[in-house]
């Protein structure tokens, strides 16, 4: 791949997961390099009508912790929110084109097929149907972390110490995204559809 | 020579402290980076892979991902689904985690100064779809 350059992402567009949406729901559709500054305004001032109900969260690949962080920060500054939480692939269409010149003057197209994992999260005033996967009652902190008191006093001898001063109150981070060490994106081999050759 | 003062930030070494309270039944698998990604997908299959023996028999899994990991607890999660032939069913919940650094100083002469952050995590329930 090495002579070959990115020159086009597309995104295939696919219906949101979730049953029930009035077609003017409000979709808020993360990308990596989006901030999470305007996000949340946008989102904040939709939300603070009382006309608006529900409003959805998406976002695939390296966007997917931004658009989990976006949702708890909305679920912190209103409380009361009902919550459906749907995983899925995104299938990207991405061309290719070789830098190199083919003999007839045309430049060689490759069209790969990725797919990368997305989130959606729908956030709800009004209760949603309990019983569907991935649904998370409002005001419930931390469900899966703490129900396990067995396994707690377990480890309760190897509690972090030497915390002894904190700070003002912490910001909701978002590090590690920019300096990822490893390409973050992880698409396995026989997910990826590299024969698809359009010779334009 | 002038007496050195406090250490500055800058001379402070930060250590990232793991996160508080983690369930660590059989069923839990927690997803990180550092980690070969089929190392962990193959854990997973093992551990849901029917009989006792082996290693396997789990009747659910619950992934962790934090931070970054939660990309990678996600396909995990959605892999699992694919080769398990329609068998399985998913439920992720998204939830905030509380991480603890600690600043140290270099020479031992200075109490730790800690500083907390959140950070955002998921976790899903990979569970056999009910017979019908």
């Amino acid at each position: 791949m090495e002579n070959f350059r990115k020159v086009k992402t597309s995104e295939e567009e696919s219906p949101l997961p979730f049953s029930d949406l009035p077609s003017d729901v409000v979709e808020m559709k993360v990308k990596e390099g989006s901030k999470i500054r305007n996000l949340m305004g946008f989102a904040m001032s939709k939300m603070g009508l009382e006309a608006t109900r529900q409003i959805v969260f998406s976002g695939c690949g390296r966007a997917v912790t931004k658009t989990v962080t976006c949702v708890e920060i909305m679920k912190r500054k209103l409380g009361g929110l009902h919550q459906v939480t749907k995983v899925q692939y995104k299938t990207l269409l991405e061309v290719w084109e070789n830098k190199d010149l083919q003999p007839d003057g045309h430049r060689e197209h490759l069209t790969v097929h990725k797919n990368v994992p997305s989130i959606c999260i729908l956030l709800s005033k009004d209760p949603l149907d309990p019983n569907q996967m991935g649904y998370q009652p409002p005001d419930h902190p931390e469900d899966l972390w703490v129900d396990e008191t067995d396994t707690l006093e377990e480890r309760s001898g190897s509690f972090p110490k030497g915390v002894k001063r904190r700070l003002a109150s912490p910001p909701h981070e978002e590090e590690e995204e920019q300096h990822a060490k490893k390409p973050p994106l992880q698409v396995q081999d026989h997910q990826e559809d590299l024969g698809t050759m359009a010779g334009c | 020579m002038a007496e050195a003062g406090p250490p500055t930030e800058a001379e402070r070494a930060l250590r990232r402290r793991l996160p508080r309270r983690l369930p660590r039944r059989r069923s839990d698998v927690y997803v990180n980076m550092k980690t070969d990604f089929k190392a962990q997908l193959s854990r997973c299959q093992k551990l849901l892979a029917p009989g006792a023996g082996g290693g396997g028999g789990c009747a659910e899994l619950c992934i962790h991902g934090l931070g970054l990991a939660i990309n990678r607890a996600i396909n995990i999660a959605l892999q699992l689904e694919a080769t398990g032939g329609g068998a399985l069913r998913l439920a992720a919940h998204t939830s905030t985690v509380e991480l603890a650094d600690a600043a140290e100083p270099e020479g031992d002469s200075d109490e730790p100064q800690a500083r907390t952050r959140n950070n955002s995590a998921i976790h899903i329930r990979v569970c056999r779809a009910a017979p019908h």
